[in-house]
């Protein structure tokens, strides 16, 4: 029914408008009437199992007790939540709970922040009228490597396994045995190994499930917070960080309607530990005979400034490169894209490490589409990444939307997805065929998927689904998608920290702050500002590598990047990076790309400064520090911006506030964003409008695009939410859960190759090889091998698609 | 018995073979199916209603009102609650061994009427004979072309499926036992819906009846409502079959016209109360109903509404009979413990409170009492089922909880002073006096 | 991949092919995994997720909310006593003790040698013939504790490999619910039911 429809209720005696439908306890809540309640959440399915909400309703046969969390308001409804009926069966309630519910709040993580510890208090009756043996379990048991539980603490309101089963799609933990020995467990030797497992913890009313690493770690009531987004998902959900004794001891989300209900992927919720590392960056280094040794923030900028100026005097700005910026702040960004226009005078600028989709797709395609948009469209395509492994947050809002909302889901990708189970459709292809099976489609060859985007409103997430893909099919499905249907809305996808923010601040080639084209009329409308700036064609991150390779470019500045494991091609950064005569990185970590760097700034770190982020709809929210900064660690504006003196080209950024405010004015999109403005009015961020935004009818849907190679076998190398990128390498407690060198292969290749489950393979490309684990996967369809990318322990393959596996040591 | 058998009719005359399938074709079986295939989705439910043909499965509901409920979606499905585990009955389990091909014949009936292609038999898991019995009826009617596609020479289609549930009184409950049916934990589904009518098995609409209320529907058809409901009460037409055990002379099931007097059935009937022991205490309609004791209770008519009104029910028709040497703290507490153990877990209260009775009323027996016992039992009840009325005031899902209050009920207004008696001497009065007898 | 005969498969696939959807199969198929292991292994298990598709952990969350499904080894024998109010009237916890006395298994345990395994059941609807007794599920009423001491002696001796519940009524039942016109030649091979759709009835002579 439409939401503006109400109807009148009448709780306690007072008179109500609310929405036709809702739900009572919700309506309750809305106009002020807190109905006590443990199994109800409101972003699943109610239950009505633990019976708290009960309140008395005068039904046609007189007055009924029901459950708030499962009735419906109804015009005239009367409803009484506080007369002594309706106390009593609260409070029996309540006793019953507490009959075998254990009385350890003083060691319990859950004291001082427990629904059931403060209802008892304003509810409950006094001491304990059960004088028989509680019940006792052996305690706790870890049901994943991250999360504990303590069956003698549960209540059994389902909420974790309703998660795990409605949300998060692995029922891996259920209800087991019946009647008053029924408890939470998992199945012997098979974990709750989720990638949002964590949610549980935060689900969980009681003290019952709890994080491994959190455990008896501090006090609700000793610790400080303050609310920020997640930058391992460029979605951004909304979080709060929780500090004690200036050490960051937990993530909890916060419940938005517009990115991530409050859910959060274990990356994002248990990943902060890097920050946390002894071996973050404290000093600035720089090259002493030889070695990386610490030195004063003034020789080390005085040694970067003197070379910057002595190479641009010499051959200009075509001579400087830089890559990376996409883990910044969008204040630390438009510092670089400053920086480097102003002060290196180059172009030579990419945040994209050559595995993104086109900048200007990225940001500025028209008919960009809001994250929410997924909950109210009629067919969702998801053309691009497994979402599960690359976009967690998107991953569970589209499975809602698929399981709870009835939207038709359409996904294409090389192999299985976590999708596949709520897809109405799933087509698959060879990777590298793409643009084939879209030519297909457009010829009508697949009528269910031109029937699928003939609806209303379609909502396409379109990104790189394989390496083999080129970085063009999401272009030209999005393009095909935008002729069909009737209303199309597009999100396009890419991953890596605030990569949209740092596109919109100019940290690309062809881009100047604000989603404006780097050309003639963005450059003049700069120019006041700016001041003089470079006119000739940039160069994108491969470009810049060959440049290096080549000699043509003497001068690499890495912000927050690791071009040597993170580029779909290490083998060529690293070559790249040998023939550069001078590497300098802003960096936390010491890296496989700046380890023989000539100089390394420390950088701080997520939680460790203010400012502003973008996540892939548009969304600029405000992201909060809260954790101190390790050592003599600084932003990266600020270093760049003494940098800039220092090299005798000011940018001029005195503070955060100062920088956004600098970027309301210069760049078009995000006039009137003031951190003012994120911090009261838009709690929830801003969409920033499309200011020239690019249509995509210019873009020819490929027609007799090329096949996928015809070869036996071909390489598929896509990414995982844990790899061995370095901020995972540094967060001990999820580094493990990352898959290792593991080559999948379809059971029939397998056995051509004789390759066993468990046992060693050697995949071989004209690139590269590597010994892996073969996990034998009907996921996997035959003729493919897919190969996580980036993982400890796991040589690179490059980019060609041919492969060769043959089994080894048997 | 006066009154004509329906029911138990055919296995009373043909003892040695009223299960075959010859046996039932020769005294007429099927001739109703076959005429209802010829029969309108209203006119059979119109003929049902007019029956006033009540559900047998302890609920007591009009057939046809359900039937007219069933929602427009379609398929439909109909399911057969064959999971008889309510303590004291075992009459459904009669029905199914000795004259299955009666059910199936209902089956077809009830189908036809609700436009239902395929059905189901839920039979306990502890009722293994009866269900091969099922099962080769089953078999021996799609050999004869009963069952499957064309039924009966017309074109109508009807699968039957029987299902073996796995040992869970509350599958019996018929949301529970959809869920069951479904592959998932027998748990009691939230009401509204009221009806599977509306949403039930696969979220269809389903129609869930008793073997009891089934098997009558042949006899209906032939004999035609107006004569059903001659043979019984008005309120309450048709015969409806009795279990009685406990403390009788001669258990049994006893198909009966409903109207007759406790007096009658346990003396009479039942043949009285053995060694001419004195009758203590009467369960009227299995475990969950609330109690009757002779004193107040015995010339009251066996109506639904006679029981009503009394406080308690005629449920499932099992009647447990209870002699002077009953110790009624013993005998609450192992029915309180059945409803504890049944549980499905899902209700607070009903998971938490039954097994708190049980506990107490354990102590109690075991003259661990104490004299604030009686008083904590009755409020712990009381926030299982509010106000201790009949019917109760749930705080639960469904009744399972609340049935557990039943006995309690009794013990406070009959057997208060047996309570105190445990409590003073420390242990059960009664097994004193069988020590020193 | 199937650690199953492969009669048994084709009677999954037979049983599955009676649901309008192959979850509804479950039940039956832990019956079957019972029948293969002789009790519900967690391999068992394993595999009826397989068969319908769902995680071992939601098979476990089925089998653990029924008594019939014994995640434990059991007994050749499983002797069930009814000890609900209707047999508990009649002496239903007197033949509980005579069970557990003669054959040294306390109620919830196996004998050592595998043989016996003794519980305590709630209702088994045969309250007119109470105090009643199964064996592997096959009803035996009006057992008194002399005669169930005789039960549990017969099967250490006797050891049938089917267990046939009039040859038991005969031998040790009495008072009975009401007439079993039908005799049965068949009957039990194991701790679980038997019926024809699971393949576990079984006739004397065979096995
Ligand atoms: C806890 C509980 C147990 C029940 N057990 C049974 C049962 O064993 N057999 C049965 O036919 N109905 C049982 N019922 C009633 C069913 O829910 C349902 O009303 C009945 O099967 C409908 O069939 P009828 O209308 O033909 O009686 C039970 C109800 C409850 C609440
Ligand atoms: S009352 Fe008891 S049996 Fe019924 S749903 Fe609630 S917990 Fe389950
Ligand atoms: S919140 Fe309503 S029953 Fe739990």
């Amino acid at each position: 029914m439409p939401d503006s429809e109400l109807v009148t209720i009448t709780i306690d005696g007072v008179a109500h408008q609310v929405p036709a439908g809702s739900l009572l306890i919700k309506a309750a809540q809305d106009t002020g009437t807190y109905i006590p309640r443990f199994c109800w959440h409101e972003r699943m399915n109610p239950v009505g199992m633990c019976r708290m909400c009960l309140v008395e309703v005068q039904g046609p046969r007189g007055p009924m007790l029901l459950t708030a969390c499962t009735s419906n308001v109804a015009d005239g409804m009367v409803v009484d939540t506080r007369n002594d009926i309706v106390k009593k069966a609260q409070e029996g309630v309540l006793e019953f709970l507490l009959a075998n519910h254990p009385l350890d709040c003083p060691v319990c993580d859950k004291g001082g922040e427990c629904p059931l510890q403060d209802q008892a208090f304003s509810h409950g009756p006094g001491e304990s009228r059960f004088v028989e043996i509680k019940r006792n379990y052996e305690k706790p048991i870890a049901i994943s490597d991250l999360v504990l539980l303590d069956r003698e603490r549960c209540i059994l309101c389902a909420r974790c396994t309703r998660f795990a089963d409605e949300i998060s799609g692995d029922p891996l933990i259920e209800f087991k045995s019946r009647a008053n020995v029924t408890e939470v467990n998992t199945f012997p030797d098979l974990p709750f190994s989720s990638y949002f497992s964590g949610n549980t913890i935060q689900l969980c009313p009681v003290g019952a499930l709890t994080a491994a690493q959190y455990r008896f770690r501090a006090r609700p009531w000793d610790l400080q917070m303050v609310e920020s987004s997640g930058l391992h998902d460029t979605a951004h959900p909304r979080l709060s960080v929780q500090v004690s004794q200036n050490e960051i001891l937990r993530l909890v989300g916060v419940d938005n309607d517009a990115t991530n209900h409050g859910w959060l992927s274990d990356k994002e919720r248990f990943g902060f530990e890097y920050l946390g590392s002894e071996e973050r960056l404290v000093t600035p280094l720089v090259r002493r005979d030889g070695e990386l040794v610490q030195t004063t923030w003034a020789d080390a900028l005085d040694r970067v400034a003197e070379r910057i100026g002595l190479i641009r005097d010499e051959d200009g700005g075509g001579a400087f490169a830089v890559i990376g910026g996409a883990h910044g702040t969008n204040e630390d960004a438009y510092a670089l894209s400053k920086f480097a226009r102003v002060v290196l005078g180059t172009n030579n600028v990419d945040a994209r490490l050559d595995d993104a989709l086109a900048s200007h797709f990225l940001a500025a395609t028209a008919d960009r589409a809001l994250i929410s948009d997924i909950d109210t469209a009629d067919t969702i395509v998801v053309w691009g990444p497994d979402l599960k492994e690359e976009h967690p947050t998107l991953y569970l809002r589209v499975r809602r939307a698929a399981q709870e909302l009835g939207v038709r889901l359409v996904v294409v990708h090389p192999r299985a997805t976590g999708l596949d189970d709520r897809a109405s459709l799933k087509l698959g292809y060879r990777p590298g065929g793409g643009f084939a099976l879209l030519d297909e489609i457009a010829d009508g060859k697949h009528p269910e998927v031109r029937q699928a985007l003939s609806a209303e409103r379609v909502v396409a997430l379109v990104g790189q689904a394989s390496f083999a893909d080129g970085p063009k099919l999401a272009e030209s499905v999005a393009a095909y998608v935008r002729n069909k249907a009737g209303s199309a809305r597009i999100l396009p996808l890419a991953r890596r920290g605030n990569l949209f923010g740092a596109l919109d601040m100019g940290l690309a080639p062809d881009l100047l702050p604000g989603r404006v084209a780097d050309e003639e009329a963005g450059r003049s409308a700069l120019a006041d500002s700016w001041g003089e700036m470079p006119v000739d064609r940039g160069k994108d991150t491969r470009a810049m590598l060959d440049g290096l390779d080549s000699g043509e470019i003497r001068f690499l500045l890495l912000v927050g990047a690791d071009p040597v494991r993170d580029v779909p091609d290490p083998r060529k950064a690293a070559l790249a990076l040998e023939s550069a005569e001078y590497v300098v990185s802003i960096d936390l970590f010491v890296n496989d790309s700046n380890r023989d760097a000539d100089v390394i700034f420390p950088a701080a770190g997520f939680a460790e400064k203010e400012g502003t982020v973008t996540n892939l709809e548009g969304r600029v929210q405000k992201v909060n520090g809260i954790a101190p900064v390790p050592g003599q660690a600084r932003p990266d504006w600020e270093i760049l911006d003494d940098l800039a003196e220092r090299a005798g080209r000011t940018i001029g950024l005195s503070n955060g506030e100062a920088i956004a405010k600098e970027i309301s004015e210069v760049a078009p999109a995000y006039g009137g964003i003031s951190w003012d403005l994120l911090e009261w009015e838009a709690r929830d961020g801003a969409v920033v409008p499309l200011s020239s935004a690019r249509h995509l009818s210019h873009i020819p849907v490929a027609l007799k695009g090329d096949k996928a190679p015809s070869a036996p076998l071909i390489l598929h190398v896509a990414r995982t939410l844990y790899d061995d990128g370095v901020m995972m390498r540094h967060s001990r407690s999820l580094h493990p859960l990352a898959p290792g060198a593991v080559a999948y292969l379809n059971p029939d290749d397998a056995r051509k190759a004789g390759a066993q489950e468990g046992h060693g393979v050697k995949v071989v490309t004209k690139h590269g090889e590597g010994e892996f684990s073969a996990v034998l996967d009907d996921g996997t369809p035959p003729g493919v091998v897919y190969v996580p990318f980036n993982q400890p322990g796991a040589g690179s393959l490059g980019t060609e698609a041919v492969v060769r596996v043959t089994a080894v040591g048997k | 018995m006066t009154t004509p058998l329906v029911v138990t009719k055919r296995m009373t005359e043909f003892p040695a073979d009223s299960h075959t399938i010859d046996r039932y074709e020769a005294t007429g079986g099927y001739e109703q199916a076959r005429r209802a295939t010829g029969m309108t989705r209203d006119e059979l439910v119109e003929e049902i209603k007019t029956s006033g043909l009540l559900g047998r499965g302890g609920a007591a509901f009009s057939a046809g009102l359900k039937w007219s409920f069933l929602a427009p979606a379609r398929p439909s499905y109909l399911v057969i609650n064959a999971d008889e585990s309510e303590p004291g009955t075992f009459k459904d389990r009669q029905l199914l061994e000795r004259d299955p091909h009666q059910m199936l014949e209902g089956i077809i009936i009830t189908a036809i009427a609700n436009e239902v292609h395929q059905a189901f038999i839920y039979i306990r898991g502890e009722y293994p004979k009866p269900a091969r019995r099922v099962q080769a009826a089953v078999d021996e009617a799609y050999a004869k072309g009963h069952l499957g596609k064309g039924i009966l020479g017309s074109d109508y289609e009807l699968d039957v499926t029987v299902h073996l549930g796995a040992g869970a009184y509350i599958c019996g409950e018929e949301t529970a036992l959809i869920n069951s049916l479904e592959g998932l934990r027998g748990e009691p589904r939230l009401k509204p819906p009221y009806f599977p009518a509306a949403k039930g098995l696969y979220m269809q609409p389903t129609i869930v009846n008793n073997v009891e209320t089934v098997s009558n529907l042949p006899h209906i058809l032939a004999m035609g409502a107006e004569n059903f409901i001659e043979l019984g009460h008005p309120l309450d037409t048709g015969t409806f079959m009795l279990s009685v055990s406990g403390h009788v002379d001669k258990p049994g099931n006893y198909e009966l016209p409903h109207g007759i007097t406790w007096r009658k059935l346990i003396f009479d009937v039942a043949g009285g109360i053995p060694n001419d022991r004195e009758l203590k205490a009467i369960i009227p309609g299995g475990a969950s109903s609330p109690w009757f004791v002779p004193q107040i209770h015995l010339d009251h008519q066996i109506t639904k509404d006679m029981c009503a009104e009394a406080g308690s029910m005629l449920g499932s028709g099992a009647v447990i009979v209870m002699d002077d040497t009953t110790c009624m703290v013993r005998a609450a507490e192992r029915i309180v413990r059945f409803f504890a153990h049944e549980s499905c877990g899902q209700c607070t209260p009903c998971r938490e409170g039954t097994t708190w009775m049980e506990m107490i009323l354990r102590r109690i027996e075991e003259g661990q009492g104490r004299a604030v016992d009686l008083d904590l039992l009755l409020d712990v009840s009381d926030n299982i089922s509010v106000g201790l009325g009949w019917p109760p005031k749930m705080t639960t899902i469904c009744p399972l909880g609340p049935s557990a209050v039943s006995p309690v009920l009794a013990l406070r207004d009959y057997f208060r002073d047996e309570v105190d008696a445990h409590v003073e001497l420390g242990g059960c009065p009664l097994k004193k006096v069988e020590a020193n007898a | 991949m199937s650690h199953w005969s492969e009669a048994t498969q084709e009677r999954a696939r037979e049983i599955i092919s009676r649901y309008p959807q192959k979850r509804s199969a479950v039940m039956p198929l832990l019956y079957l995994a019972m029948a293969e292991d002789g009790y519900l292994t967690n391999e068992g298990m394993e595999e009826v997720a397989l068969w319908v598709d769902i995680t071992p952990a939601q098979v476990q969350a089925v089998a653990s909310f029924y008594t019939m499904y014994k995640r434990r080894p059991t007994g050749k024998y499983l002797i069930s006593c009814c000890t609900s109010i209707s047999c508990m009237l009649l002496g239903g916890d007197d033949v509980l003790h005579a069970v557990e006395d003669e054959s040294g298994v306390p109620h919830g345990e196996t004998g050592a040698d595998g043989l016996l395994s003794v519980e305590h059941v709630e209702c088994i609807g045969a309250c007119g013939g109470a105090p009643a007794v199964q064996v592997n599920y096959e009803l035996i009423e009006g057992v008194t504790p002399a005669r169930a001491r005789e039960l549990v002696r017969w099967l250490g001796s006797a050891r049938p490999d089917v267990v046939n519940t009039d040859e038991m009524q005969e031998l040790f039942g009495g008072v009975r619910s009401f007439d079993w016109a039908i005799r049965e030649e068949s009957g039990a091979v194991g701790p679980y039911p038997a019926f024809q759709p699971l393949g576990t009835v079984g006739t004397e002579g065979d096995a």
